[in-house]
C-alpha cells in the first residue's frame, strides 16, 4: 500500500487505524467481540458455540462477497470449496500426522488450486452461467466426497483432531474472531490497491475495462483464487473446530446461508456480511433453539428477510449505514463512525 | 431432390446437435443390448419426467430471464398437492372398488396438481417477481436467480412447519398388470406418467407454435419494446408465462407421486436435473429442451448401471461442465434472446 495524501495530516492511532482498515466504532466493535466471552449471558460454552458459527459465516462471508460484490460473480459452490479445504486438512492431519495449523494453511492451497481450476474454466461464461458452472463444480465435489468412501469415509463423517486440546470453546472463539478480522484485512488491502479499481471496472463494463488496459482475466483469475483460498483455510478451521466433517457442509443450501448473509450485509462492503452475521445468526440459532417443536421457523425467517432485501432495499445494511447512520451533525460521533476524514 | 435432402442430411449431422443425437442413440441402443431393455424403459420414464421440468425451466429462461432456482419446490408443491387430493380419493376407492373413480381419480390428482403449480406460480409473479420488476431491472437476471434462491428457501421451510418433514407418498395410482414390452416389465403408473407428460410436452409445443397467446409469449421473449407497440399486454403474458412453466412443473411432480414421495426437499433433484438439461440444450429452446431431457436421462441411467448408484451427480456435472467450457451457448444454441438482460 502506498501512502495516501491525508496520511500527513493524522496523528499515529488514526493513521494505524487507516491502515488496518478500522474506524473507531470498527475498533469498538473489534474490541466488544474480543471480550464477549467474559460478558455473563454469553459466558455458556453453548452460546459461544453459537458465536463461533456466527464468526464462521462472518467470515465466510467476506470471503464470498470478495467475489460477488467485486467481480460480479456467485460463486454458487462456496462452500464445496471450504468443504474442499476441511478434507483436505483433515486427511492431511490423520493419515500423514501433520499438525492442524499447517493442514489448515494446506487446505488453503487446495482450494486455492481448485479456485484456480474454476475461475480458468469459468473465464469464458457470463454472471448466471459461471454461477452455475461453480454450482455443478460444487455438486461434483459433494459428491465425490460422499462416494469416496474409502478415504472420506463418506456420510458417515470423518472424525478429525480439534486444534486446542481443551474441552473449552474460548481459544476457538478468539480465533475465529481474528480470522474475521484477517479475511476483512487481507481483502480489504487487495480492494483499496489498484486492483480493486480494476475489478469495480471489471464488473462494471468488461469491455471498458479492457480498453482501458486492463487484463480481465488476470485479475478474475486472480480474485477467484483468493477467495477460495480464504474459504479453504476457513474450512480447515470448521473441520477442527466441530471435530467431525461429513460431504453435508458443502451442501447447496448451506452457500446459500452464505449468500444471504453477505446479500443483506450489503454487497460489495466487506464488512456488512461481518457485522450482520453476528446478530442475526445468532438470533437465528435462538430462535431455532426455543422454538424446536417448529423445526425451520428460523429458515423461513432467512428466506424471507433475503426476499425482502432483494427486492425493496438491495443495498443491503451496509446502504443503509451510509446514507442513514454515516452522516450525523456532531462532530465527535462523526469522527467516532468515519475516522479521521480526509482534508478536502 | 432426394440428393439435396441427403447432403443437408449430413451437413446436419455434422453439427453438435446431430452429432451429439447420433451418439446418445448409438450408446442407448449399445446399453439397451447389454443390459436388458430395462435401460431403456428407464431412460424414457425419467426423460419424460425431465422433459416436463425443463421446459418450464426453459420458458423462464428465454422469455423472462429468470434463472429459476426454486423450480424444484413447484415439483414439490404439484407432488404435494396430488398427495392430499388422492389421499381421500384411495379411500374411497377402497370402499368402492368399482367406481369410475379407480380410472379416472389418479387424473384428478394430476390436474389438481396442475393447478396447484399454476396457482403457485401466480402468486410468486405477484408476491415477489412482479415487484422486483417494478423496482428495478438493473442487473436483471443475478438478482432475480437470487431471488429464486430465497423463493426456494422458503417454500421447503414452509412444507416442512406447516407439513412436516415425513415422506408422503402412495402405493401407486392404477392397480392392475405391468405391461410387458419387449420383455421390460412396466408398471402400468409409469407407462401412464410417460403418457401424460408425452401429451402434455406436445400440447405446450403445439400451444407455443399455433394458438395467437403462445405466438404473443415467444413474441414477448424476442422483443418486448415490438411487442409491446403491437399490442401485447406484457404484464398478462408474463404472469400466463410464470404459472405455465410452475404448472408444468408441478404436474410432473404430480404424476410421479409413486416415485418420488412429497417431502420438504424433494425438489432438489429434478431441479439439477432440469438445470443440466436447460444448460446443455441452451437457454430458451423448448425442442431442445425436449431432447436435451432424453440425453441426461439416458447419461443418468447408464451411470447408475455402469458406474453405480450416487455417482449420477458425479459423472453428468463433470460431463455438463466440459460442454459449458467448449460450448457456452448449450448444443442447440439459441437465438432467443433474454428481454431483461442485454
Amino acid at each position: 500500500m502506498e501512502p495516501t495524501t491525508n496520511d500527513l495530516n493524522m496523528n499515529l492511532f488514526d493513521r494505524a487505524l487507516d491502515r488496518l482498515c478500522l474506524t473507531p466504532i470498527g475498533l469498538a466493535g473489534l474490541i466488544l467481540l474480543l471480550l464477549l466471552p467474559f460478558i455473563p449471558p454469553f459466558n455458556q460454552e453453548y452460546m459461544l458455540r453459537w458465536l463461533i458459527y456466527c464468526g464462521f459465516v462472518a467470515a465466510m462471508s467476506v470471503g464470498f462477497d470478495f467475489t460477488a460484490g467485486y467481480i460480479n460473480i456467485v460463486n454458487f459452490g462456496y462452500m464445496a470449496v471450504a468443504g474442499t479445504g476441511g478434507y483436505t486438512s483433515a486427511l492431511l492431519v490423520i493419515n500423514a500426522g501433520l499438525s492442524p495449523w499447517i493442514a489448515m494453511l494446506a487446505g488453503g492451497v487446495s482450494s486455492a488450486v481448485l479456485g484456480l481450476i474454476i475461475g480458468m474454466i469459468s473465464l469464458r461464461l457470463r454472471g448466471i452461467f459461471a454461477a452455475c458452472l461453480s454450482w455443478f463444480f460444487g455438486l461434483a465435489v459433494m459428491g465425490l466426497a460422499i462416494k469416496m468412501v474409502w478415504l472420506t469415509r463418506g456420510p458417515l463423517g470423518l472424525r478429525t483432531p480439534r486444534l486446542f486440546e481443551t474441552e473449552s470453546n474460548v481459544p476457538f472463539y478468539f480465533l475465529i474472531i481474528i480470522l474475521v478480522y484477517l479475511t476483512y484485512l487481507i481483502c480489504k488491502w487487495v480492494v483499496r490497491s489498484k486492483m480493486g479499481l480494476a475489478f469495480q471496472a471489471i464488473a462494471q463494463n468488461m469491455d471498458a475495462a479492457r480498453t482501458s488496459g486492463i487484463n480481465p482475466i488476470f485479475y478474475r483469475v486472480f480474485n477467484f483464487t483468493m477467495s477460495c483460498a480464504i474459504a479453504g483455510v476457513l474450512g480447515g478451521f470448521y473441520a477442527h473446530f466441530y471435530g467431525i466433517l461429513t460431504p453435508d457442509m458443502m451442501h447447496t443450501s448451506k452457500t446459500v446461508e452464505i449468500l444471504a448473509v453477505a446479500y443483506i450485509g450489503g454487497r460489495g462492503s466487506l464488512w456488512g456480511g461481518a457485522v450482520v452475521a453476528f446478530p442475526f445468526i445468532f438470533l437465528m440459532e435462538i430462535v431455532r433453539s426455543t422454538l424446536s417443536h417448529l423445526p425451520g421457523l428460523n429458515l423461513v425467517i432467512y428466506a424471507l428477510v433475503l426476499i425482502l432485501v432483494m427486492i425493496y432495499y438491495p443495498g443491503g445494511f451496509s446502504y443503509f449505514y451510509d446514507t442513514h447512520i454515516r452522516q450525523p451533525k456532531n462532530r465527535a460521533l462523526r469522527y467516532f463512525l468515519n475516522g479521521r476524514e480526509a482534508k478536502i | 431432390m432426394s440428393k439435396n435432402n441427403m447432403s443437408d442430411t449430413l451437413t446436419w449431422l455434422k453439427t453438435a446437435p446431430g452429432l451429439s443425437i447420433v451418439i446418445s442413440i448409438v450408446v442407448a441402443v449399445a446399453a439397451t443390448i447389454d443390459a436388458g431393455p430395462y435401460l431403456l424403459v428407464n431412460m424414457v420414464v425419467t426423460g419424460g419426467m425431465l422433459a416436463l421440468v425443463a421446459t418450464g425451466l426453459t420458458l423462464m429462461l428465454g422469455v423472462l430471464n429468470i434463472p429459476m432456482f426454486a423450480h424444484g419446490e413447484y415439483f414439490m408443491i404439484g407432488s404435494l398437492t396430488a398427495y392430499y387430493i388422492f389421499t381421500p380419493i384411495s379411500g374411497f376407492i377402497m370402499e368402492h372398488p368399482d367406481s369410475w373413480l379407480v380410472t379416472f381419480g389418479p387424473f384428478i390428482a394430476i390436474l389438481g396438481a396442475l393447478i396447484g403449480g399454476a396457482i403457485a406460480g401466480a402468486i410468486s409473479e405477484k408476491l415477489v417477481f412482479g415487484p422486483l420488476r417494478r423496482r428495478s431491472t438493473d442487473n436483471w437476471v443475478m438478482n432475480s436467480f437470487l431471488l429464486t434462491v430465497g423463493v426456494s428457501v422458503l417454500l421447503v421451510n414452509l412444507h416442512q412447519l406447516i407439513f412436516g418433514a415425513d415422506f408422503k407418498g402412495i402405493v401407486g395410482y392404477w392397480q392392475g398388470m405391468p405391461i410387458s414390452i419387449a420383455g421390460a416389465y412396466i408398471s402400468l403408473d409409469r407407462a401412464l406418467a410417460f403418457v401424460i407428460s408425452a401429451v402434455i410436452v406436445v400440447l405446450f409445443y403445439l400451444f407455443m407454435t399455433y394458438t395467437r397467446t403462445g405466438m404473443a409469449i415467444r413474441a414477448v421473449s424476442q422483443d418486448i419494446t415490438g411487442a409491446e407497440i403491437v399490442g401485447i399486454d406484457i404484464e398478462k403474458i408474463v404472469m400466463l408465462t410464470i404459472s405455465l412453466a410452475c404448472a408444468l412443473a408441478g404436474v410432473a411432480g404430480g404424476s410421479l407421486l409413486f416415485m418420488y414421495p412429497s417431502y420438504p426437499t424433494v425438489g432438489l433433484e429434478p431441479l439439477y436435473m432440469a438445470w443440466f438439461v436447460v444448460i446443455l440444450s441452451g437457454l430458451g429452446n423448448i425442442l431442445g429442451a425436449v431432447a436435451g431431457a432424453f440425453m441426461v436421462a439416458l447419461l443418468k441411467v447408464i451411470t447408475m448401471e455402469y458406474v453405480g448408484a450416487g455417482w449420477d451427480f458425479v459423472v453428468p456435472s463433470a460431463l455438463i461442465m466440459l460442454i459449458l467450457i467448449f460450448k457456452p451457448s448449450g448444443i442447440f444454441g439459441s437465438d432467443v434472446r433474454g428481454v431483461l438482460d442485454k
